[in-house]
């Protein structure tokens, strides 16, 4: 059952690998999200094919089990994503304010 | 071209006191409303009352509607503007003597301050622990050090228009130019200005969004 869902997983992280490189084709994805999205999913493909290798990883750092670092390293990860997103909307919110601004302008004109 | 900016949001019932008090008491040429993103009828009160009006259809924060203004200022070719509050805070009979000074200095920019003289009866809250903490947001983030780090009347020449792009939308402009102020080595004195607290203005909670709209100021390109 076990080898049934590490395929299905792997499957996933093929799908997840050929996305990333499918939208830094398009454009959409910078050398840093390459490099940071590739090494994410073949970690993820990692740890999920051989679960002792966390634990090997969390001894090294000092904390007690494997599943915990991967814990950690989630929420990392994920405050990380949510502050990426932050900046995002921001810069969206002042692209906008321009176009506002420039708009006011030209209907002056 | 001496020429007044006055971003407004939801003003109606001050703008067209303001907006005459400008062209009557203020000595300037023209005065520009920003309306940004009123529901109520601002605009129309605004040029009933001679000025121009340039109209945000969204409500961007006052400083974009600024930045707006300085665009306009740039296009009319305007030698001078003074930023002046829609609400009446300010006194226009002010800014002719404020505008001499800032002529007679040979500086770029003129900042106005409620601490260069005692008259402004400035909530004790803000006197005491806002205004102080504004300082030293100013100083962390490198800006000029002025007695009044929050200053919403300013005169600028037209050096300083053209060197001073406001990027931060919102209430954080104010610190903003003050940081680049220093950045493009503009001349800046400060002028005792009186203001008339008709609302409590920037409270804690919005001290800590100007952190935070500095703060991303830093991440977004």
């Amino acid at each position: 059952m076990i080898i049934v869902f590490k395929l299905l997983f792997s499957c996933f992280v093929v799908f997840a690998l050929l996305n990333v490189f499918q939208r830094k084709k398009e454009g959409l994805l910078g050398p840093k999200g390459l490099f940071f999205w590739v090494l994410f999913w073949l970690l993820a493909g990692v740890a999920f094919w051989w679960p002792n290798s966390t634990t090997i990883l969390a001894n090294y750092l000092g904390i007690g089990r494997g599943a915990d670092l991967v814990i950690y390293v989630s929420l990392v990860i994920i405050f990380y994503l949510l502050f990426k997103l932050h900046i995002k909307l921001e810069s969206v919110g002042r692209d906008i304010a321009k176009v506002v601004g420039k708009k006011a302008l030209e209907d002056k004109k | 071209m001496f020429l007044a900016i006055v971003p407004a949001f939801n003003e109606e019932k001050n703008i067209g006191s303001v907006v005459r008090d400008l062209f009557n008491h203020g000595g300037v040429d023209k005065v520009v409303v920003i309306d940004d993103g009123s529901v109520d009828n601002t605009a129309g009160e605004a040029e009933k009352a001679g000025a121009e009006v340039l109209k945000h259809s969204l409500n961007c924060g006052q400083g974009m509607a600024l930045q707006t203004g300085h665009e306009y200022a740039k296009m009319m070719g305007a030698d001078y503007i003074v930023h002046f509050d829609a609400d009446g805070q300010f006194l226009s009979t002010e800014i002719a003597e404020a505008w001499q000074y800032l002529k007679n200095s040979k500086a770029n920019i003129l900042f106005g301050s409620r601490f260069l003289n005692k008259k402004s009866q400035i909530p004790f809250f803000k006197r005491v622990v806002l205004i102080p903490l504004g300082r030293l947001v100013n100083r962390f983030w490198g800006a000029i050090p002025l007695t009044d780090p929050q200053a919403g009347f300013r005169i600028l020449d037209k050096r300083a228009i053209e060197k001073i792009q406001i990027d931060q939308p919102r209430m954080a402009h104010a610190t903003e130019i003050l940081i680049k102020t220093k950045k493009y080595n503009l001349q800046y004195v400060e002028y005792p200005v009186y203001v008339i607290y008709h609302r409590f203005g920037q409270n804690f909670s919005g001290g800590l969004k100007i952190i935070k709209d500095l703060l991303l100021g830093k991440f977004v390109k």
